[in-house]
């Protein structure tokens, strides 16, 4: 079977790639993101050169390029980045070049859904949480970052581990899916147009070809039509049965993203949504019921906190304002 | 203008601007991105960032769901990324539950804090 890319070519892609993430991962004292950015985009350029040698003959689709540049460039930056509210934005970035490239694969209905759910729900809790769960600065260095954000763990072994499982993955599919083209003879086509029998009604009726007492055959309970052959039986008022052929075919007679994903969640797999509710019922209570949990400080946060307090204190007498406590509350209030 | 709309969204037939594109192409963005998603999960230090790199890896799930979908030209990834999505709300639902009750423990969000779980 021959290979869409050759090795040789993917793995050096893989340790250049590798070589970058190394480089622009958070570390103690200066950040070399720049030069490690610009070293992992040349590694995915390598493999992508080498994925467009493959089919010379064919337009490359710029699309895909365009989309997927922006997708692993900005998911590098959430990694990447020490101020987790920023991460959070780029992955929204992520989510949003992702959806170009469902759009690509003309997936419209997840394309949009996962804008609406991932970038308007997931991520906004992200950010509240971000912002409920940080510590608040301190007086005289307002700024600064945290230290568990500016230096990775271990960042070599890491990267050698993921970059060696992307190597491994992706030249066994380079030689597995050789022959995957898109084939349209594979399709199992517009199947599901076979149940619907108002739209294809409707749509052989403003077409003309399905005449005012004309019905279509039902067998089994299903419409009597070949989506792939694109032939239909239609019963005429004498009762003999006559084929609309595929020249007469409608060009609106097909399903559209959505209802093709409706009839597949529906009529083929009922049961995956009554999961999807259990599984988002449960999490519900999961997080009421460690939402409503009292904890406490342990021993040395508290005495952390108090310095806290304390430094706060001090910046009071400066004229500065310190950490907000209810009134009538806390012995720490600020005595205006 | 329109052709392109037409072209690069049409449902029934091959766009031509797919045409050099194979489903390799969207198995290695997909692949690149689960890697990612794993190093910052294993080197970043922050339990958020550390959530976030899982939803990049389920992202990461999605395109190689949905390019497998284009290929087969039926419907069932795209199901199956339905479930993605769900999985990833409860998972954030929950995980940012537990973030923010680790944080009110211990004033901090360092994973390292939580060290002596390790036994």
């Amino acid at each position: 079977m021959p290979q869409v890319l050759s090795p040789i070519l993917l793995y050096i892609g893989c340790a250049v790639g590798a070589i970058g993430v190394i480089l622009s991962l958070p570390r103690a004292r200066f950040s070399l993101f720049p030069i490690g950015s610009l070293i992992a985009a040349a590694g995915v350029g390598v493999v992508w050169i080498g994925l467009g040698a493959t089919y010379p003959d064919k337009i490359p689709n710029y699309h895909y390029y365009i989309f997927s540049a922006i997708a692993l460039g900005a998911s590098l930056r959430v990694i990447t980045h020490p101020r987790p509210v920023y991460a959070a934005l780029y992955f929204i970035l992520t989510i949003l070049a992702s959806a170009g490239l469902y759009l690509i694969l003309s997936a419209e209905f997840m394309s949009f859904a996962l804008i609406i759910v991932y970038a308007g729900a997931i991520l906004i809790t992200y950010i509240f949480v971000i912002m409920l769960a940080t510590e608040s600065p301190s007086e005289e260095q307002p700024d600064v970052l945290n230290e568990y954000d500016r230096v990775s763990r271990e960042p070599v072994m890491a990267t050698l581990a993921g970059f060696i499982l992307l190597a491994a993955l992706s030249s066994m599919l380079a030689s597995g899916s050789a022959g995957l083209r898109f084939d349209p003879a594979k399709a199992s086509g517009d199947r599901g147009l076979e149940v619907m029998t108002k739209k294809v009604e409707r749509i052989l009726r403003d077409a003309g070809q399905l005449g005012n007492k004309e019905t279509i055959l039902v067998e089994n309970g299903k419409l009597a039509m070949d989506v792939k052959a694109r032939t239909i039986k239609i019963v005429q008022p004498s009762g003999e049965v006559r084929t609309l052929t595929s020249g007469e075919w409608p060009e609106a007679l097909r399903l559209s993203n959505t209802e093709g994903v409706a009839h597949a969640l529906i009529v083929e797999h009922p049961g995956s949504i009554e999961i999807a509710g259990v599984i988002l019922l449960l999490a519900m209570l999961g997080a009421v019921v460690l939402a409503r949990k009292k904890v406490d400080m342990d021993e040395q946060a508290k005495a952390q906190a108090a310095a806290r307090e304390k430094s706060s204190e001090a910046g009071d007498e400066l004229g500065i304002e310190g950490r907000y406590s209810p009134p009538g509350v806390g012995e720490g209030g600020s005595p205006s | 203008m329109t052709a392109l709309f037409t072209a690069t969204l049409a449902q029934g037939e091959l766009p031509n601007v797919m045409s050099g594109v194979t489903l390799y192409h969207f198995l290695f963005t997909s692949a690149a991105m689960f890697v990612i998603g794993l190093i910052g999960f294993l080197t970043r230090r922050n339990l958020i960032i550390m959530f976030l790199c899982t939803e990049l890896m389920f992202q990461a799930a999605g395109i190689a769901l949905i390019a497998f979908s284009r290929f087969w030209m039926n419907h069932t990834g795209e199901t199956f990324v339905i479930f993605v999505l769900t999985v990833a709300a409860a998972e954030a639902a929950m995980a940012l539950a537990l973030v923010v009750l680790l944080f009110r423990r211990k004033e901090t969000l360092d994973s390292s804090a939580w060290r002596e779980m390790k036994g």
